[in-house]
């Protein structure tokens, strides 16, 4: 990031390289699954380099940037004809990895369906801990939440995705 | 989901390669809470200099003239480190942290109005200016209302501007809310000055004319903090 602030070319592209893919999934569940995540990493990544000046070296370049994705994010929900293309996407399940936790609890699928059921809350704290590995303290301040709150999300979302896939399962049989 | 490719697309690299001078970084929130200090503290003493401190200065006593207004200032520089955390991805604090200072503002202001107004409810306008203006401002006590109302919005309002000149890269997630806290900042930073000075302590004219002023800076801060936020919002890239 420090050579990408001095002016090179290839650093952003050692960054996107590096952080695309996992900042495009985070916006994929943000969105719901819509086709504007791409549009929006995009964004992300212009954002980026438009406020590259606003990165102090003291950051970590990942939480820094998802907490970017997130604020591109939530800049176009505002726009509404956007958002209203989002929520017309909200039919299609949000597809993004399994967390390796939750993998031996239940298939992709009902997996993906059970995070769906989740409060927006609880699943992006989840999410960002246990899919994008993000500490308590990160999701913290990409959230504006404390700490123990994100641990308290994340743990709740834990214990829910499990009673929703034991549901989904014993409905199954 | 398809992953997106390892490599940006071209119209993003364009957008990129089309200005990439170098950038110096940004200085963490506290450091650049530190550095609007020496503009703050110039702003707000300007009152001060020009009609000097308070008739019964001598009645409150130093510690609810000078150290009571020192405790606003360092309360008004809280906020601003708050608004720079809010202005930074990843860095934002808990809402509770946010939400009690900016009421701690508020009470402060309304207990150190009472406080004073207790200790001495001087109601007259005592000023260093000509007899008859003061005669003028005791017969129609409303102008001196709206010339501290109106004066300390004008201060406050430069310092909001001052500020948004520092905060224009801002990335908070909610602009608004970022600007509404530096807002604050800044008429707490005036309004710490203009209480030292301001010789009427009843309570209309202290929460009236100094408390229009505190709210007319939070709400220009959250009016400029939103225009750079959809500023930013219109920024698109040309996808080919």
């Amino acid at each position: 990031m420090i050579r990408y602030q001095d002016g090179s070319l290839e650093a952003f592209g050692e960054i996107y390289a590096e952080l695309a893919s996992g900042v495009h999934r985070y916006l994929s569940h943000l969105t719901g699954g819509s086709e504007i995540a791409s549009d929006l990493l995009q964004e992300t990544f212009l954002q980026m380099h438009r406020s590259r000046a606003a990165y102090n070296p003291q950051y970590a370049v990942r939480p820094w940037v998802f907490g970017l994705a997130r604020n591109v994010f939530l800049m176009n929900r505002r726009a509404a004809r956007r958002w209203a293309r989002i929520q017309e996407a909200r039919e299609d399940l949000p597809e993004f990895a399994v967390l390796p936790e939750a993998d031996r609890l239940g298939s992709q699928d009902e997996i993906r369906r059970c995070i769906s059921y989740l409060s927006p809350d609880q699943a992006e704290a989840l999410l960002l801990h246990h899919e994008w590995g993000f500490s308590f303290e990160e999701i913290a301040g990409m959230l504006g939440i404390s700490a123990a709150a994100a641990r308290a999300r994340a743990s709740r979302g834990m214990a829910d995705l499990r009673v929703a896939l034991n549901s989904l399962q014993r409905a199954g049989t | 989901m398809i992953d997106p490719s390892p490599k940006p697309p071209e119209a993003l690299m364009r957008a990129i390669a089309q200005d990439l001078r170098p950038v110096k970084p940004s200085p963490l929130p506290l450091n650049l809470a530190l550095r609007m200090v020496p503009l703050a503290l110039l702003v707000s003493s300007v009152i001060l200099l020009a009609i000097g401190p308070r008739h019964d200065a001598g009645i409150l006593g130093p510690l609810l003239t000078w150290g009571a207004s020192a405790a606003q200032f360092v309360l008004a520089i809280m906020l601003i480190w708050i608004a720079a955390h809010e202005s930074t991805p990843a860095r934002r604090l808990p809402r509770q942290i946010v939400c009690a200072a900016a009421v701690s503002g508020l009470l402060v202001v309304v207990f150190l109005t009472l406080l004073t107004f207790w200790i001495s409810p001087a109601s007259e306008p005592v000023l260093r200016v000509p007899p008859i203006v003061n005669e003028l401002l005791r017969a129609k006590p409303w102008i001196m209302g709206f010339g501290c109302g109106i004066g300390s919005t004008l201060a406050g309002g430069i310092l909001v501007l001052l500020f948004s000149v520092i905060f224009r890269n801002s990335l908070a997630t909610r602009p608004a809310e970022a600007g509404a806290l530096y807002g604050a900042g800044a008429g707490l930073a005036i309004n710490a000055g203009w209480r030292i000075a301001c010789p009427v302590s009843t309570l209309w004219h202290a929460l009236g004319a100094h408390g229009a002023a505190i709210i007319a800076t939070v709400i220009l801060g959250a009016l400029i903090g939103r225009f750079i936020g959809n500023r930013r919002l219109h920024i698109r890239i040309n996808r080919s």
